[in-house]
């Protein structure tokens, strides 16, 4: 069982939430109940931006992807585009997703906010620094829900720099960058900024990240962050 | 799901072999039903389910596929499979998959791979045939002749000739005059709109009283029939006699690049081989045998580049290489008179299997009725001199080992090479018989058939059904064995060392033609040629049906591979050698290329079986 921290943390989480999010963190309590990472259904995350300042910027795309039995399913894999108020503007050019493809058959923020709850209910988040995407997502809950969002999730990058300080005790400047770390497990080299391919890349970095022994083995402790 | 999200996994297996067989909404749907799995090294080994088959597609890293005994079965890096035997069969797991490199591993369930090999033959026989290690190629199939299996865009001459259609005809008269050519393509803003032929120029200008002035889309012929330039001569041929006519342009992804004439068709059907051969005939002196030989090497290109099967390649090369022989046999006796005796030319190795490629040496000897005295003696050094030097001059080099008639060693009497033979055959002493089984490889080139098929009984007389001295002569097939496939930029030995390349004669076609000469020899079959002893050697019974078809398999597409990556040489201008670099190959060519090693290895131990009782 996940250390009573956790458990105890999100208990709190559920006692002061209400309605959708007081059921999905009843949800996630039970999967808080094994203390492996064996059997814990796991849905790598990410979401684009189209800037890095939760208070300005707006989400505009999702994708995930199912990890289960230590494998990425691609058979679940999602990729959504939300609508935004305004313009794409300068971030086009780094994600490639241009106004025109906004404007046609996309989710509404509050919309992409409910997918991703049904997509993750029951399931633990993995992302590649989580703190940016839970703080997007905060935001929306916080309008949705009234709540923020405060929860217990996988973060490939704490994982890294745990690490990485372990080992060498100095991070380089870039040198905890999905790209980066990906390299250092000779992952393939994918083109960043499509959230579905971030996805899947952060699923196979936390893959790579606990490949060293069966998951049945290693602490579901081991692996959690909040933020 | 947009289709282009999945990007890099789609990029990745729509280069791998059988994957880029596949049609865009098949390898859609395998990308989107794919799982992905790291596997580390400190697992060791990847747990490999009999109840849950998989295909695993390696995306990175490094993993070695190991039987149960333990023995080396193959090494997997970037784009290899592993998996797939327990898939197909359904039974249970034998080899285990060792992790040498942490990797990511693409894995395909049993589900989607049947609904792949459902939709998509090529790859429903890639994995049946890598399951059952046959190797069957369609090639085989196909009836090849050379000439008419050539491709148009062989026969396009340079010079094409095109007009535009508001010139004059007499503006377009001259231009074809010029380049003394029959027909013109006629152009509309650069895109073909008809032609004009001598022709047209009878009927449909001069016969209907008209000046030269007028303009030439008046007398072309418009939208006329025409050829891709990817298709055969063949269809070039039909379409013409179905419409009566002798031009035909080429076109290659709707543009015109040039014209073919009936002509050119029949020069091209008057077969290359057959009128370099004639002009070997023609010949009186040494110096222009010598001009006419250099056109060999252009010879086995245009051969390569038709796509021609390799043993037939190797057959017309041989028979040049004979026409030669024998054309500098007449010239020189016409300089030394009547031979004394009978004798028989005889050539051994590669010219003796009928099987010559580029860079060959020379392999020869004397076969003579009756011993020797001085006089007939110093008639045959000369002969045997006169022509050995000459096949040098005309590019065949005396042999590095001296087996060549004009060595006195080996211009013996029937009588003495029986002996020779039968100290062979009686005494198999393993040295010596590495250094003579090339000799067993014999056909005469020059004289009267009854001498030489006198020391050919008497040979296969002593070796068919000699237990020791086949169980010698297989000790020696089977010193050298194939390589077991590839692994990154690099060929990967049985032992698991890595080299840069293989050499497709030495570690391929060589090893082939030592089996089938054991079971030639062990059956008294008098063909020297390897595919005509496989043959008989399955007629015979000595050699069961379906390894003997495989093992012709597996010659002609080492062959064929030697002589595709000869043909890549000689168009970068490198030297021609039969050295494969794994880096050349597409996906598709190295899995066929481990398959066909697979094939060589399986009748070695299956020759060390039959003839050593080893295993």
């Amino acid at each position: 069982m996940a250390s009573w921290r956790h458990r105890i943390g999100l208990s709190y989480q559920l006692w002061r939430a209400q309605d959708g999010l007081a059921d999905y963190y009843a949800e996630l309590s039970q999967v808080l109940k094994k203390d492996s990472l064996a059997g814990i259904p796991l849905v790598a995350i990410d979401l684009e931006m189209t800037g890095l300042n939760a208070q300005i910027d707006q989400i505009i795309s999702v994708g995930i992807v199912p990890i289960e039995q230590q494998r990425l399913q691609m058979a679940g894999a999602e990729h959504r585009l939300v609508a935004i108020n305004g313009s794409v503007g300068q971030s086009a050019t780094i994600h490639g997703i241009v106004d025109r493809q906004l404007q046609q058959d996309v989710m509404s923020q509050q919309e992409m906010l409910h997918w991703l709850l049904q997509q993750t209910y029951g399931k633990l988040m993995v992302f590649h620094h989580g703190m940016l995407d839970i703080t997007f997502l905060s935001k929306l809950t916080e309008q949705v829900f009234n709540r923020p969002l405060h929860l217990p999730i996988i973060d490939t990058l704490q994982i890294e720099q745990r690490r990485v300080m372990r080992d060498r005790h100095v991070i380089e400047h870039g040198s905890l960058r999905l790209a980066a770390c990906r390299k250092r497990y000779k992952l393939p080299i994918y083109v960043a900024h499509n959230a579905l391919i971030d996805a899947a890349a952060c699923g196979e970095l936390f893959l790579a990240q606990t490949a060293f022994n069966a998951w049945s083995k290693q602490p579901l402790d081991d692996y959690l962050f909040w933020f | 799901m947009d289709e282009t999200e999945l990007l890099p996994i789609r990029n990745f297996l729509a280069e791998i072999a059988p994957f880029n067989e596949l049609s865009a909404e098949s390898l859609e749907l395998c990308c989107r039903n794919i799982s992905i799995g790291y596997y580390s090294k400190a697992s060791k080994i990847v747990p490999l389910s009999t109840d849950n088959p998989m295909l695993y597609i390696v995306r990175s890293g490094a993993f070695e596929v190991r039987d149960a005994d333990d023995e080396l079965v193959d090494r997997l890096g970037e784009g290899d499979y592993f998996g797939f035997p327990s898939l197909l069969s359904g039974e249970a797991v034998s080899n285990t998959v060792h992790i040498l490199e942490d990797g990511l591993v693409y894995h395909v369930a049993p589900a989607e791979f049947d609904l792949l090999r459902l939709q998509c033959r090529s790859f429903d026989r890639f994995f049946n045939r890598a399951y059952a290690k046959r190797l069957r190629h369609e090639r085989r199939y196909r009836n090849r002749e050379t000439v008419t299996t050539n491709r148009i865009s062989s026969l396009i001459n340079s010079a094409l000739l095109s007009v535009d259609h508001n010139e004059t005809v007499i503006e377009a008269a001259r231009a074809m005059r010029h380049r003394h050519v029959s027909s013109a393509l006629v152009l509309d803003n650069g895109k073909l709109c008809g032609i004009l032929t001598d022709r047209d120029l009878r009927n449909r200008v001069l016969a209907e009283g008209l000046t030269g002035e007028v303009a030439v889309h008046q007398a072309m012929t418009p939208s006329p029939v025409t050829i891709e330039a990817k298709s055969l001569v063949f269809e070039a041929m039909l379409l013409m006699s179905e419409h009566n006519i002798h031009h035909l342009p080429v076109m290659d992804a709707g543009i015109a690049i040039g014209m073919v004439t009936s002509t050119d068709i029949i020069k091209s059907q008057s077969s290359q081989p057959i009128l370099l051969i004639r002009e070997i005939e023609r010949q009186q002196d040494l110096p222009s045998l010598i001009a006419v030989s250099k056109q060999i090497p252009e010879l086995l290109q245009s051969l390569i580049s038709a796509d021609a099967r390799s043993e037939e390649i190797g057959r017309i090369l041989t028979s040049v290489t004979d026409a030669l022989t024998r054309r500098l046999i007449v010239l020189n006796q016409a300089l030394l008179g009547d031979a004394p005796m009978a004798f028989c030319w005889l050539a051994f190795g590669s010219q003796g299997r009928q099987d010559q490629a580029a860079c060959s040496d020379q392999d020869n000897g004397l076969l003579l009725a009756e011993e020797l005295d001085a006089e007939a003696k110093s008639y045959f050094q000369a002969l045997a001199q006169g022509v050995c030097s000459g096949l040098n001059d005309c590019g065949y080099v005396f042999c590095p080992g001296d087996i060549m008639a004009q060595n006195p060693t080996w211009m013996m009497s029937l009588t003495r090479w029986k002996q020779k033979f039968a100290q062979w055959v009686e005494n198999p002493e393993p040295k010596a018989l590495m250094h003579a089984s090339i000799f067993f490889d014999m056909r005469p080139v020059f004289g009267p058939v009854n001498l030489f098929d006198a020391l050919q009984d008497s040979v296969l007389q002593g070796t068919k059904d000699n237990d020791i001295f086949l169980a010698a002569l297989t000790g020696n097939a089977t010193l050298e064995s194939p390589p077991l496939g590839f692994f990154r930029k690099f060929v990967l030995e049985r032992d698991g060392t890595e080299v840069k390349g293989i050499d497709l004669k030495h570690r391929g076609s060589a090893l082939i033609n030592d089996i089938a000469r054991v079971y030639a020899l062990s059956a008294g079959i008098k063909e020297v040629n390897t595919a005509k002893r496989i043959k008989r050697a399955i007629d015979a019974g000595v050699l069961n049906r379906k390894d003997g078809l495989n093992l012709a398999d597996a010659l002609e597409f080492i062959g064929h591979m030697r002589l595709a990556n000869q043909g890549q040489q000689f168009e970068h201008r490198q030297s021609l050698s039969n050295y494969l670099k794994p880096q050349d190959l597409s996906s598709l060519m190295r899995h066929q290329l481990v398959d066909a090693f697979k094939v060589v290895h399986d009748s070695q131990a299956a020759i060390r079986l039959k003839f050593m009782r080893s295993f």
